[in-house]
């Protein structure tokens, strides 16, 4: 049943169209199975099989539909594979997330499969800790030696001295690392993220009393104002926005959305926006209330609570708010009327400026907007999700950046015995001045499971390496949903390249030795899952053709995804009185002083590598950035004024020096950027990360400071403040574009206001002027 | 008529504008400006499907990037009126193909798709259809690429590595397109349904900004989006018959 | 030395082949040994790594490869050219030179052709270039300004070398009867039975001057074409109508620089002070002088063309090539080949040897630089800013085109041991007929000429 032609691109999916589809997909299933007969080890063959198993015939591709675990979007994928081996990852077009579409990044799955630094076996701390010198060994030894740890602890009742430390997982793995968890009797299973979105879950706990996301509706839209979220780089679900964006903007509706980016440095999102306003760094939430203020005052808000509104609002008039964000009076009054009168409108904040040591009010500001302007349950403004179908999702147990510390302290002070690592890699992703690297140090017995050497991984004992997401079963719930209950399976596409395990499987064959069998009966995770979703099928209320459990189980693995008959979340709200004298947002607060520091350093997600995870992929090091083109790198972007004041161009290696480190990177004179303010992508820097990524740019996380959003308990990474220093050196920026202007040549050609088609174009009949006919 | 006449017929012939379109297909891609977010997604995207190499750090240094497709950007104003606008450039596949007439072996030449096809075997690596493309689309191998084992696994096997000394370009996936050809033969079809063919490029972009198909067939989504007033071709001016159209970048405030 | 006698010819240019001093000898080796290291090696590296050896990039894919390839090409004009010319129009003081003139072209077109094997990509495919039936069923395209180049180059040098044969015959002759030994047998060879018949030598003046004729149009066109592997593009600064005659003027500017150089050699170090005199010198500064002046007026040209099209890509391509990374070379271009040639204005200047030597070497360099210039800034300002780059020759690159110049200089000194380098029998055309009573060279002449 392999899949015989290109999807056909889908306009839009509703839950309507897409519970139709789901099913129906034409995509190889039951891959387990067949995978379970297939030789360890294809690669040495041409053509793998004398007598080839169902679905594999030599030259002919098969398909399976898998979900990409590149970031937290939770796309839906089809691989392409071919005598057994992947080639190619494409978008699953019946999952509503990305509907057959893929960033980059997910793209670039196939080079974390194929990666050649990829750890291969089980082995044992050789050298000293952090020399990453290891010496292979077998499973069973492996398994054993973390088994005798783990029951010496459980049997003494120290189950807390036990942490398990991993990358967010969600779905029913996730309920397995719980269930696990539990039995050891141990409260430290933490999910650590450095993109989470927590000062976002924890503003919409405080306003809508849901420690969820919500969904933004982009693609209905009409006004768009983003507070520094870079909803088409990488925050949150980018391909679901994009998809969302590109249809506002250009699907032949009456209408065109407008898209307003308030940002101190250009992003991605800024450049596509109609409008971009650099308000001063962390003064984001006051301008956002300078609007909800001018709403009020104008009544465009008739709610009963309006006076108290009002009242909560008086202080942020437009001619003070423009004081602080130094964005001009005119111009908040005039967003903040389209924004109320543009039916249906949008805000949403994110990036450095919901990750201020006052992140979580500005976010609370952000939904103040869309509250007073009406947009909440509304298409086209933000709605709500019903509670995940199944699973956990990796919210429930991240940790916050304050959690980490007081770990880091328990650590130290010797409380712990044992971490297990998944996927995490801390070490790289929190700040020097958190010391997290020394804490590590101090605990006796580290192992981890994750598939590459890294940072964190070099501090490990025992490294049981675990298989990639693309040779592992599991599932996944989008986060955020899509307005109604959507799961995924993600199945494994290939057999696996090296003697490894996957997670669950490492953490059921844990559960056997230390006699978890009552609660964890299971043999693989393949199994567990199927239990799990025996439980689901009993639910009924499924999509179609799906009366025995088998062929429900091959009809999800066909369709890759799987949504649920319930009624759609959507609730009308009602705001708690409480919350409305919550609101009020104080500018932020820096580390350093501004004469000390005269810089504010903005730290941005990189859009190839993503929170520096994606360093080790060459497909990845070598995307040009899309805003400056450069590759292979890091840099620090200035404004011309800056460069000029320092007298630095492009190339030249500047001293980034924050109260809590320095890193030495190159310039590149950035057009869009405010004069006090500098930017660094995050994602380079890398000490031990493969052959791609070590020793490679720096890492601009490590020079944060160590501050907390008090509300939130998370990192507040955008609370840095820099001075620089000229070195005198210079190096090549490798750059792709050469020069940045257009010189008049019409290149990119722009029409004024868009009415919708009107007259026709006859672009196919443009007669050549060197023809005689 | 003297054989002079017969040859400037001939030539005439081929030079004039539709002169490929009586062929079976003409494939067309469409580019929405305003839709496009300078992601990069198709790059990586056609890196993947059509076994583009890997070239390095250093080779980059040296100006040597190979992506078949890549974004170009430029900036407009200065702060604090500064824009960047994104614009994906590939090969245009002219159906007045500059880079056709020069080559002295033939081979890149024109197929009955409409397609600006490249024949790395026949290739001698003379480079002059790189020198004479103004979209500088076209990409030589300097060196041998190798791919770090076991990278070489993911390589596509329906598209040929290249070895040093040929020059190579974006195809538009033309592996994609035979494959379709052959499906709709095995079913008994005389042409490919519109959006049956989807280059990597164009299946990935999370915007929808790409569109690809037939423009042949007035039905197609890509002959509907040619009539759209915004459409043009990009260096219209030298005459090269683009397959490649742009849709304007709307500026609603312009 | 009192008048020269027609045997002194025939003693002097003999001499000349068969005398060789350790000082010949110690020049070859020089010349071998700068051809292998310099050249050889760094190109079989490149063939095994690729033209990235070369500094080639995107956009400018092309190099100082081609740009040499251009500089032969122009040098081996007005060899055979200038001396076909002069023919027809029977000029007097051509005769001494035009021998080593020609040989100039023959080698710098057998450089020029190497120079497009070191360019290649995949240079041992070169020969599906050529129109022959083959297995493929393919022919090369005929529509491609790089195959008229092929067509053009094959064709002049082809010419050029039956010219100068059928010129050499009679001399041939003469040798083989003052020589004996393998030498003897070799002329015996490539004087063909010549005899001095009247027939003979009826059908060989017809012959020299029917070639001369066929001879001038082809020279001019092959530099027209070489100008169109650039002009029929459409790249900003190089689709230009003015590149054809530009280029061969050029070449022929070029050329006949490189035969004052040639001529200064030939002169000091083969002995031929009576043969090669003032005259000479003289005539060819006016020549140069002449050319200067016009390929002065086409770069103003190309300037004002560049400037006046009012079009961004155009007024880029040229800021980038007067004011750019490589302004030093544009303006070095300049003054050695529009303003230093004006003092050939004065005689005395003209006549006197070093001087002339050195402005000729001035003028190859300048339009060395010219051909390096075209090649390589235009391909990195072209019509999409965002794809412009910046080309700089790699070691490699270099050490070939010194390499070159050995090449060149070793089948120059083998030739001028074969082929009697003064044409014997048309210098004795230009001297008064000898009186009755002979020196012992008489006999010679009259069997041979
Ligand atoms: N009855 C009959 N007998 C014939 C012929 C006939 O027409 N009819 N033809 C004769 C001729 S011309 C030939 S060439 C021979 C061919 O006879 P064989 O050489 O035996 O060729 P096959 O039987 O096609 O393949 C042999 C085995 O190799 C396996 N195989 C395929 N690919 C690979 C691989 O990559 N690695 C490994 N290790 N195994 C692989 C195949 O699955 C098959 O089991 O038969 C001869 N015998
Ligand atoms: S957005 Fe995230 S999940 Fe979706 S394709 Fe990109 S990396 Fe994968
Ligand atoms: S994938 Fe689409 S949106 Fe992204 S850069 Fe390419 S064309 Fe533009
Ligand atoms: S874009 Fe360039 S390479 Fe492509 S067909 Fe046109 S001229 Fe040829
Ligand atoms: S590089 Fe290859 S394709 Fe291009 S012109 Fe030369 S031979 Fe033809
Ligand atoms: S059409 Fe195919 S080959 Fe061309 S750019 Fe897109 S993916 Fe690459």
């Amino acid at each position: 049943m392999h899949k015989r032609e290109s999807h056909n691109d889908m306009s839009t999916i509703d839950r309507r169209d897409f519970l139709k589809l789901v099913g129906a997909g034409s995509v190889g299933a039951g891959a387990g199975f067949m995978l379970a007969e297939v030789n360890k080890h294809p690669v040495e063959y041409l053509i793998p099989y004398a007598v080839p198993p169902e679905e594999f015939s030599a030259g002919i591709a098969t398909w399976y539909n898998s979900v990409c675990s590149m970031c937290p979007a939770g796309c839906g994928i089809t691989v392409r594979t071919r005598e057994g081996r992947a080639k190619k990852i494409e978008g699953n077009p019946s999952h509503p997330v990305n509907q057959g579409r893929l960033c980059a990044l997910g793209q670039a799955g196939l080079q974390v499969l194929y990666n050649p630094d990829r750890l291969t076996a089980p082995s044992v701390r050789a050298g000293d800790r952090g020399a990453s010198s290891f010496t292979q060994i077998t499973w069973n030894d492996g398994l054993a030696r973390v088994g005798e740890r783990l029951t010496g602890l459980h049997e003494k009742g120290q189950g807390s001295r036990i942490c398990f430390l991993s990358e967010g997982v969600r779905g029913h793995l996730g309920n397995l690392l719980e269930l696990f968890m539990e039995q050891l009797g141990s409260e430290r299973l933490m999910h650590y993220d450095f993109a989470h979105p927590q000062t976002l879950y924890a503003a919409n706990k405080r306003f809508f009393g849901e420690d969820s996301l919500p969904y933004y509706d982009l693609e209905n839209t009409r006004f768009l104002l983003s507070f520094g979220a870079d909803y088409l780089g990488r925050w949150i679900s980018p391909v679901h926005h994009s998809l969302g964006f590109g249809r506002s903007r250009q699907s032949g509706h009456d209408h065109r959305g407008r898209f307003v980016q308030i940002e101190p440095r250009m992003s991605v999102s800024g450049a596509a926006a109609d409008e971009w306003i650099p308000a001063k760094p962390g003064t984001e939430g006051i301008l956002a209330l300078g609007m909800a203020h001018q709403i009020v005052s104008q009544g465009g808000y008739t709610g009963d609570d309006q006076g108290e509104w009002a009242a909560v609002l008086e202080q942020y008039s437009s001619d003070r708010v423009a004081d602080q964000t130094g964005v001009a009076a005119d111009t908040i009054t005039r967003l903040a009327d389209a924004f109320a009168n543009t039916r249906p409108s949008l805000a949403i904040g994110g990036g450095a400026a919901a990750n201020g040591s006052n992140g979580v009010d500005t976010l609370m500001a952000v939904s103040a907007l869309n509250y007073l302007a009406g947009n909440i349950g509304k298409a086209g403004g933000m709605l709500f999700n019903p509670p995940p179908a199944f699973g956990s999702t990796s919210q429930s147990r991240q940790a916050s950046y304050q959690a980490m510390t007081e770990f880091a302290e328990d650590a130290r002070q010797g409380k712990i015995d044992v971490l297990i690592i998944n996927g995490a890699n801390p070490v790289f992703s929190l700040p020097a001045a958190g010391a997290f690297a020394e804490a590590l140090a101090e605990i006796p017995f580290i192992v981890s499971l994750s598939s590459f050497m890294d940072e964190t991984t070099a501090m490990a004992d025992l490294i049981l390496p675990s298989h990639t997401y693309l040779e592992s079963w599991g599932d996944d719930v989008p986060e955020p949903g899509i307005g109604f209950p959507v799961g995924a399976i993600s199945q494994p596409v290939v057999s696996p390249l090296y003697n490894t395990r996957a997670t669950g499987d490492i953490i059921l064959a844990l559960g056997q030795q230390m006699g978890f069998e009552a609660v964890l009966p299971w043999a693989t995770t393949e199994n567990f899952l199927k239990a799990c979703w025996q439980k689901i099928h009993a639910r009924g209320a499924t999509t179609e053709a799906a009366d025995d459990f088998d062929s429900f189980w091959r009809s999800i693995l066909q369709a890759g995804v799987w949504g649920e008959n319930v009624q759609n979340a959507n609730r009308s709200f009602v705001i708690d009185q409480g919350v409305v004298n919550d609101i009020g947002v104080e500018a932020a607060e820096f580390s350093g002083s501004s004469d000390a520091y005269p810089f504010v350093l903005h730290p941005y997600l990189s859009n190839a590598l993503y929170d520096g995870r994606a360093a080790n992929l060459p497909w990845m090091q070598e995307l040009p950035d899309p805003m400056t083109s450069i590759v292979y790198g890091s840099w620090v972007e200035m404004n011309p004024i800056t460069a000029e004041e320092l007298g630095v161009s492009e190339g030249d290696l500047v001293k980034v020096e924050s109260p809590h480190g320095e890193i030495t990177v190159p310039v590149f004179v950035y057009p869009a950027i405010m004069p006090d303010v500098i930017a660094m992508p995050i994602g380079q820097g890398h000490a031990d990360f493969g052959r791609y990524a070590s020793n490679r740019g720096s890492n601009p996380i490590s020079i944060f400071a160590p501050q907390i959003e008090p509300k939130s308990g998370s990192l507040a990474w955008g609370a840095t403040r820099v001075k620089l220093q000229v070195t005198g050196q210079r190096v090549d920026l490798l750059k792709i574009s050469g020069e940045s202007r257009e010189l008049g040549r019409n290149i990119i050609q722009t029409t004024s206001a868009w009415e919708g088609a009107t007259e026709h174009a006859q672009i196919d009949s443009i007669p050549i002027s060197v023809v005689s006919s | 008529m003297n054989i002079f006449e017969r040859f400037t017929r001939g030539w005439q012939k081929y030079r004039r504008p539709g002169y490929y379109e009586k062929f079976d297909y003409a494939w067309t891609m469409t580019v929405d400006l305003d839709r496009c977010t300078g992601c990069e997604a198709c790059v990586t995207a056609c890196q993947a499907e059509n076994n583009i190499p890997i070239v390095g750090d250093k080779d980059i240094a040296k100006g040597r990037q190979m992506q078949w497709i890549r974004i170009e950007r430029y900036w407009q104003g200065e702060y604090p009126n500064a824009k960047l606008s994104f614009i994906p450039m590939l090969c245009q596949h002219c159906d007045a193909a500059p880079c056709e007439t020069v080559c002295p072996v033939s081979a890149t030449y024109h197929n009955q798709d409409g397609l600006n096809t490249q024949v790395y075997n026949r290739c001698i690596g003379t480079r002059s259809c790189a020198v004479y493309c103004p979209y500088e689309v076209r990409y030589f191998n300097y060196r041998d690429h190798h791919w770090d084992a076991p990278l070489e696994q993911q390589l596509n096997p329906d598209v040929t590595v290249r070895e040093k000394g040929v020059m190579e370009k974006c195809t538009f996936c033309i592996q994609r397109i035979r494959m379709a050809k052959d499906n709709a033969k095995d079913d008994g079809r005389r042409r490919v349904r519109d959006g049956e063919v989807q280059p990597a490029c164009v299946q990935t972009c999370p915007a929808e900004a790409l569109v690809f198909g037939d423009r042949q067939d007035p039905q197609s989504k890509v002959s509907k989006k040619m009539n759209d007033p915004r459409a043009y071709r990009v260096l219209d001016e030298l005459n090269t018959h683009s397959s490649v159209v742009y849709l304007k970048k709307v500026d609603a405030d312009g | 030395m009192d008048k020269l006698q027609y045997a002194d010819v025939n003693r002097d240019v003999v001499r000349s082949l068969v005398e060789t001093g350790r000082g010949y000898y110690t020049t070859l080796a020089i010349a071998i040994a700068v051809t292998l290291i310099c050249f050889f090696f760094p190109w079989f590296y490149q063939l095994f790594y690729g033209i990235g050896a070369a500094g080639n990039n995107h956009p400018a894919v092309w190099g100082t490869y081609l740009a040499s390839f251009i500089f032969w090409i122009g040098l081996s004009h007005s060899g055979t050219l200038l001396s076909c010319v002069l023919h027809i129009t029977n000029s007097e003081w051509r005769k001494a030179m035009y021998r080593s003139a020609e040989a100039m072209t023959l080698f710098s077109l057998m450089v020029a052709a190497t120079m497009v094997l070191v360019h290649l990509g995949r240079p041992w495919f070169v020969h599906w270039t050529l129109p022959y039936p083959n297995q493929m069923e393919l022919w090369p395209n005929f529509k491609s300004p790089l195959l008229f180049d092929v067509m053009a180059v094959t064709t002049y040098l082809t010419g050029s070398t039956i010219f100068i044969y059928m010129g050499s015959i009679p001399d041939f002759a003469a040798v083989r009867d003052r020589t004996r030994g393998w030498r003897h047998h070799m002329y015996v060879l490539l004087s063909l039975g010549w005899r001095g018949t009247d027939t003979q030598w009826h059908r060989l003046n017809w012959a020299y001057t029917f070639l001369a004729v066929l001879i001038i149009p082809l020279a001019v066109s092959v530099h027209s074409i070489v100008s169109w592997d650039f002009a029929l593009s459409i790249v900003p600064a190089l689709h230009q109508t003015i590149y054809a005659p530009y280029f061969v003027v050029g070449a022929i500017y070029s050329g006949t620089a490189g035969i004052v150089t040639v001529m200064f050699v030939l002169r000091k170090y083969m002995k031929f002070e009576q043969y090669i005199t003032q005259v000479h010198f003289d005539n060819l500064g006016k020549l140069l002088l002449a050319l200067s002046l016009i390929w002065t007026y086409i770069n103003i040209l190309e300037v004002f063309t560049g400037w006046y099209s009012g079009t961004s890509s155009e007024h880029e391509a040229m800021k980038f090539k007067m004011f750019g990374y490589y302004a030093v070379l544009y303006w070095e271009m300049i003054l050695f080949c529009a303003f230093l040639p004006l003092v050939l204005i004065s005689k005395r200047f003209r006549t006197s040897f070093l001087p002339m030597l050195i402005l000729s070497i001035a003028i190859n360099i300048g339009m060395y630089t010219e051909r390096f210039l075209i090649v390589g800034t235009s391909l990195s300002r072209q019509y999409l800013p965002d794809a412009w780059g910046l080309y700089v020759p790699s070691l490699v690159e270099i050490s070939i085109l010194i390499g070159t110049l050995g090449m060149f200089t070793t089948m120059f000194l083998i030739f001028v041991k074969i082929f009697p380098s003064v044409s014997i029998y048309e210098v004795k055309e230009t001297m008064d007929k000898p009186e009755k009573k002979q020196s012992e060279g008489g006999a010679a002449w009259q069997t041979t000429s």
